[in-house]
């Protein structure tokens, strides 16, 4: 069916934006390398080949008078969703344009910023491109290179978006979300289909003097540390107490 | 999706030029060298080392030693680049401050930097709010709820998105490794907390409105997207013709303006000088503010000072209003001051009640025969009244800058002379300076409390104003029940409500004119006695009241030292319709000054006999005896008629006692016996 067919093309483009969107940031890093210009360059091109794919489908089941009422409303909500994921896949593109521009790699006084990050992005790339591994293939240039491609490649992007808008009506505002508010907390929901739960609790961990709302968890071990600890405090004074009634008594 | 139409757009989009921005990230740029930039050393949390963690002190070192300036200027510096976000600290995550000790902080990736290109977009902060949500498992701070609450209403149709959106960031966060999480979750948080501050701080960012112009856009002269039209030259033109016309001033003049200013208002300047007892900005302590209030009941003596500079600071101050205002009810001219608020109300009010304003105006202060007649010449008078057929918001403008000119050039001098001056003067505090530790400090910014909100202020100003309409100083010279107070219109007109005995201030009964001394007391020693008819048996409640030192500091006792008290009576009297002339109490000087000399309000009942005439009139006007029922002073579309009849009943005088009142200037002429 259409709506399935779109929703899984939805959901691919949206991983792909969150994935592009946390290369972005760490450009200019010192996580930044020919590496991540690379998987850069390559997520993007994976996000318009989903895009075009997308537009094509929304447009023509959008452009469709015949579709029933309720099949519309739906239509018009994976609208919303698709033209919301491009304007945010057409900031980011902007901006890594931008701080691509400002932190060239190979000009030896430029310093990437200390940022803490040092790791690589290897995985999220992976997960961008639904594959196991990277493959970095591309030669020692790959950032200037790519920034030329870059700039036409944004100028398409909006472009395909100002076509969009002319070809389809649809009022943004008039779309009702399905999802109440907290439905991130739950685990399965409607729209991710074909991912993994988010069962698994990620620990953040907090700095040393956090003072403020603390309600971050520690690691398990000491939790029940803790659990131990204070199980023999409470023991102890109920032993004090009892002690005490039976010296009154 | 934006809606461009450049013809007639007017629409405020574009953020203000942010030149600082660029800047800091130059010095951001020096700071990362790995010789000459901040020395750097790794953060050890329980299980993992982060590295690139710095310390306070080196920050404010580096500064230092890299723009060659103090301490205290380095950390301010440090302070700002903290605020701005290009630094964040890692403990304390939420005072974006720079300490000078140990504590860490760490460089911000260039996605996270503030631009002035990039507005930050609501959307991006719902999805970090889910994010925060899926992390902390529900639990968000109190002002995060609030923020997730109010976009999930307001970007309700595309909260599917933001939802979305939420989760797949965070899972594709969980890819990387667990150092670079967490560092990841610091940056994004200290974002957030730079562009939308916790309740009770303030965002570098915040910029007030947007701008109409795009400042990033090139000039407009001589750029090809602009077509050079004949009208594109014609502007120019008319542009340049107009700057040749303008008047120019002398440059050693308006610099010598500009250092006169500078060294009077020199020590008044809170970033120049210390700001006693301490800035609030600086040092979170809002004594200051509340030390100068605008009702405070002893002013500082910065304030007193900045007073006397010049008259319209006086004025501008309301608390230095108010005390000239105590100094004009001495001296019975306080209608000047209150001819003036009323221009200025009206000038700034409501469209809607602007005709209802002037017309009371003019009933009040510049009709023949008002309460609180004001002295302007009679080109001035002129003008006013022509104007008052078509009321607009400035009609009054005349006749305003003429009494301000009037209270500058002759009351303010008295007023710095005067004992109220004095008093307040002597009185006026000067706190000390506050000495706060660093703890103390902190303490202060903890205690932070949102002021008085400003409607809650508005309301009390309007309910003061309405007081003071309702009972204000009434130096009212005659009776006309045409000119009761509308109180809702807040001008300070004459007559009260029935009131309190003892509630009432004195009359002012005159402007005082020093400049034409004679004519007034010509016309006073010149009066003859005006009939009274029937007046006696009103009772006068009011009292009299005396200012000996008012009286006897104006020039030429013009200020008849005499007084009675109108307020009360004329109500009352307004509503038995008796002769209203039995208030003007002919209360000359040789009268019963000495018996009245005390300032309490008395009710006068039997001060004078009843039939006897007045000896003196010690007021502007020659009052006649009775008020016909007629008397009307509607200025506006019957000034002409009201003319006629003021004429028609000086001619048909004689006996009759006609209530009338003639502006001096018109006739000096000798009285018979009926004005």
């Amino acid at each position: 069916m259409g709506k399935d067919e779109c929703k899984t093309m939805l959901d691919a483009l949206n991983k792909v934006t969150a994935c592009y969107r946390h290369l972005v940031i760490a450009l200019g890093s010192t996580s930044d390398s020919q590496n991540l210009r690379e998987e850069l360059r390559k997520t993007r091109r994976k996000a318009q080949e989903l895009a075009t794919a997308n537009r094509t489908r929304l447009t023509a089941l959008l452009k469709d008078k015949t579709v029933p009422r309720e099949d519309r409303v739906e239509y018009e909500r994976l609208w919303v969703l698709f033209s919301s994921n491009m304007d945010l896949l057409e900031v980011d593109m902007k901006r890594s344009l931008e701080i691509g521009e400002d932190f060239p790699l190979r000009v030896p006084t430029r310093h990437l910023i200390a940022t803490g990050m040092t790791g690589s992005t290897t995985a999220v790339a992976a997960r961008a491109m639904s594959v196991q591994n990277m493959k970095y293939e591309a030669d020692g240039d790959v950032d200037t290179a790519d920034l030329r491609e870059l700039r036409g490649e944004i100028g398409q992007v909006s472009r395909m978006m100002e076509e969009m808008e002319m070809k389809v009506q649809v009022a943004p505002w008039a779309v009702e979300a399905k999802q109440e508010p907290g439905a991130e907390l739950r685990s399965a929901a409607a729209d991710s289909v074909g991912n993994s739960s988010v069962g698994v609790i990620s620990i953040c961990e907090e700095e040393p003097k956090e003072d403020d709302e603390g309600a971050r968890r520690r690691e398990a071990g000491s939790g029940s540390l803790c659990a131990v600890l204070v199980f023999a405090v409470v023991l102890l004074v109920a032993g004090v107490l009892g002690y005490l009634v039976v010296s009154m008594s | 999706m934006t809606i461009r139409n450049t013809i007639r757009d007017h629409g405020q989009r574009f953020r203000p030029r942010m030149a600082c921005l660029k800047k800091a990230e130059a010095v951001l740029l020096e700071m990362q060298d790995p010789k000459t930039g901040v020395k750097s050393q790794p953060q050890r949390l329980v299980i993992t080392t982060i590295p690139h963690a710095i310390m306070g002190e080196d920050i404010v070192a580096w500064l230092a030693d890299r723009f060659n300036t103090d301490t205290q200027e380095a950390r301010s510096l440090g302070c700002m680049l903290v605020a701005f976000g290009y630094i964040y600290p890692l403990q304390d995550h939420k005072r974006l401050v720079l300490k000078p000790d140990t504590s860490l902080y760490r460089f911000q990736t260039p996605y996270f930097w503030p631009a002035q290109q990039w507005p930050v977009e609501d959307t991006d902060y719902a999805i970090y709010l889910a994010k925060q949500n899926i992390r902390k498992k529900g639990i968000l701070d109190l002002y995060e709820q609030e923020q997730y609450s109010r976009l999930h209403k307001w970007m309700n149709h595309k909260w599917d998105f933001i939802v979305m959106q939420a989760k797949e960031q965070y899972r594709a966060g969980k890819e990387r490794k667990k150092p670079d999480r967490v560092v990841f979750d610091c940056q994004e948080r200290a974002y957030w907390v730079v562009h939308r501050p916790p309740p009770g701080t303030v965002s570098a960012m915040d910029y007030g409105l947007n701008r109409l112009v795009d400042p990033n856009a090139e000039e407009v002269k001589g750029e090809k997207h602009y077509t050079k039209t004949p009208d594109f030259y014609e502007r120019i033109m008319i542009f340049t013709q107009q700057s040749i016309m303008r008047p120019r001033v002398k440059s050693s003049v308006s610099i010598g303006a500009m250092v006169k200013y500078c060294t009077t208002y020199k020590n008044h300047d809170p970033f120049l000088a210390q700001c006693l007892p301490s800035n609030p900005w600086v040092t979170d302590d809002v004594t200051y503010w509340t030390l100068n209030m605008t009702n405070v009941e002893i002013p500082t003596k910065m304030r007193v000072e900045r007073w006397t500079f010049s008259f319209g600071e006086l004025l501008s101050d309301p608390r230095g209003r108010d005390d000239f205002r105590l100094f004009l009810k001495k001296e019975f001219s306080g209608e000047n001051l209150a001819f003036w608020e009323g221009c200025e109300d009206l000038k700034w009010g409501t469209a809607a009640t602007m005709k209802d304003k002037a017309q009371q105006i003019y009933k009040t202060f510049l009709a023949r025969g008002a309460p609180r007649w004001i002295n302007i010449d009679g080109k001035t008078m002129e003008v006013t009244v022509k104007g008052l057929k078509h009321p607009h918001r400035y009609v009054l403008d005349a006749a305003q800058t003429h009494i301000y000119m009037l209270m500058k050039k002759d009351s303010f001098g008295r007023y710095l002379k005067s004992p109220v001056f004095k008093d307040t003067q002597k009185k006026a505090i000067s706190p000390d300076q506050h000495q706060f530790s660093e703890g103390q400090l902190e303490q202060n910014a903890k205690k932070r409390r949102p002021s008085l909100s400003p409607i809650a202020l508005r309301q009390r100003e309007e309910e003061q104003r309405a007081k003071m309409a309702a009972s204000g100083p009434v130096d009212i010279t005659q009776l006309c029940r045409f000119t009761a107070p509308v109180p809702h219109l807040s001008v300070y007109s004459g007559i009260s409500d029935p009131p309190s005995a003892n509630a009432s201030p004195p009359l002012p009964f005159l402007s005082h004119t020093p400049a034409c001394p004679s004519p007034i007391s010509v016309a006073i020693d010149s009066t003859p006695a005006s009939e009274r008819r029937g007046g006696g048996n009103a009772a006068r409640e009011g009292g009299g009241e005396y200012n000996a030192e008012g009286g006897g500091g104006s020039g030429g006792g013009v200020v008849a030292g005499s007084k009675s008290r109108v307020a009360l009576s004329l109500g009352r009297l307004l509503k038995r319709g008796c002769a209203p002339s039995a208030v003007f109490a002919s209360l000359s000087p040789k009268c019963p000054a000495p018996a009245s000399m005390s300032s309490r309000v008395q009710p006068i009942s039997t001060d004078q006999p009843a039939q006897a005439p007045p000896r003196r009139i010690a007021n502007f006007f020659q009052i006649k005896v009775d008020i016909p029922p007629e008397c009307r002073i509607y200025p506006i579309d019957s000034e002409e008629e009201e003319e006629e009849e003021v004429d028609s009943r000086r001619g048909s005088r004689g006996g009759e006692g006609t209530k009338e009142i003639i502006c001096p200037w018109e006739s000096l002429t000798p009285q018979d016996g009926t004005g």
